[in-house]
């Protein structure tokens, strides 16, 4: 299984990789926005993709919705992990098929609970 | 205007000369007032002019609604943000130490039980223990290694929640993020404001920005107020459960 995690804070990407080892998940990948991100995503190989909203270059919104639009990736798992909470965008982000959304500040239990949903629900289809 | 005015003074001039070679005080004196009229009147010209210029130019400014719109709100914001940032790093300082008072008694712990079997077991092996010595040594042992592996676990977690209080440098860099790019927005309506003291400023059309309701914003500052604002994880699952998720 391998992880994208997509932000901008280099902090923010240590503490997911961190955590995403702490359950078991070892073999990750880092970018710092949806630019840098596509063409790893292009490249293949990468089984799910964790991703910020507000950075610079291309968001994770329209990272997201290039994603879906893109053949190769669409069926990808997307979990956002932001401090975007406006109603607005938790429904375009869902819309876009987000396949889970986690707020900042977020504790280890919260990202393992979305993280098991995302598979389980992935292995019942 | 500018060569009347000159023809004006030119015959004047040699108005002046000529009366006052011919001793003509009074004439002398006429082609006087001339000219200094013609130049008092273009002085008030002037002044009416840089007048109205100014005017103008502070009419301008008035009208250009960003500013005024960074004074009211921009400002209030940037304060109300920057205290955000000090309240969240130290949380997250506060919450780190905390976990570090934690987690410092449960390593010496540790250490020191382990020193104290380590110079036991040392005593053993030199054959130097009696039999009571050794039971009550097996015993320490015994309670000893699940101690370790209760104590290894808590430090584990605590380690853990000392790393995602890190989290704060994400949330404050947003933050601060938008507090510079408002500081760069008032420094570029100040040099405005400075290059207008001495000529026109070209009105600058008025931003009618679209309000884009999913555009990023960072973190919300006071996520209590604002009601199309979710505070907790449990209200994103809430908002996505009705959403059929």
């Amino acid at each position: 299984m391998k992880i994208l995690v997509v932000d901008d804070f280099s902090t923010m990407r240590r503490i997911i990789k961190n955590l995403l080892r702490d359950l078991g998940f070892n073999n990750t990948v880092e970018a710092d926005d949806g630019l840098t991100a596509l063409p790893i995503l292009q490249a293949g190989g990468i089984d799910f993709l964790v991703t910020d909203w507000n950075m610079p270059g291309m968001q994770g919104i329209d990272l997201l919705k290039a994603v879906r639009a893109d053949e190769k990736l669409s069926t990808i798992p997307v979990l956002m992990v932001t401090a975007e909470t406006k109603r607005e965008q938790i429904i375009v982000a869902a819309q876009a098929g987000v396949n889970g959304y986690v707020v900042k500040p977020f504790t280890a239990a919260t990202l393992k609970e979305k993280i098991d949903k995302i598979f389980e629900r992935i292995d019942a289809q | 205007m500018e060569s009347m005015n000159k023809t004006v003074q030119l015959e004047a001039a040699r108005a002046l000369v000529t009366a006052l070679e011919s001793d003509n005080e009074k004439a002398a004196e006429h082609q006087l007032t001339i000219l200094t009229q013609s130049q008092e009147s273009e002085l008030f010209h002037e002044v009416g002019k840089l007048t109205r210029e100014l005017h103008e130019a502070m009419n301008n400014f008035n009208l250009d609604s960003r500013l005024v719109d960074l004074t009211e709100n921009g400002m209030p914001n940037t304060r109300e943000r920057l205290n955000y940032v000090i309240t969240t790093t130290e949380e997250a300082a506060h919450k780190t130490l905390g976990y570090i008072d934690q987690t410092l008694p449960l390593a010496s712990e540790l250490k020191l039980t382990a020193e104290k079997i380590d110079e036991s077991w040392h005593r053993f092996r030199m054959r130097e223990m009696n039999a009571d010595e050794f039971r009550s040594l097996s015993k320490e042992i015994e309670v000893y290694l699940p101690e370790v592996k209760q104590h290894s676990e808590q430090i584990h977690a605590n380690l853990s929640e000392m790393m995602l209080a890190q989290g704060f440098q994400d949330l404050t860099g947003q933050v601060i993020r938008q507090v510079i790019d408002l500081v760069e927005e008032v420094e570029d309506n100040l040099v405005r404001l400075v290059k207008i003291a001495g000529q026109h400023i070209e009105s600058k059309p008025k931003d009618n920005k679209d309000v884009d309701p999913i555009k990023a914003e960072g973190p919300q500052i006071n996520a209590g107020d604002n009601p199309n604002v979710v505070n907790d994880q449990d209200e994103v699952d809430d908002l996505l459960s009705s959403l059929g998720f």
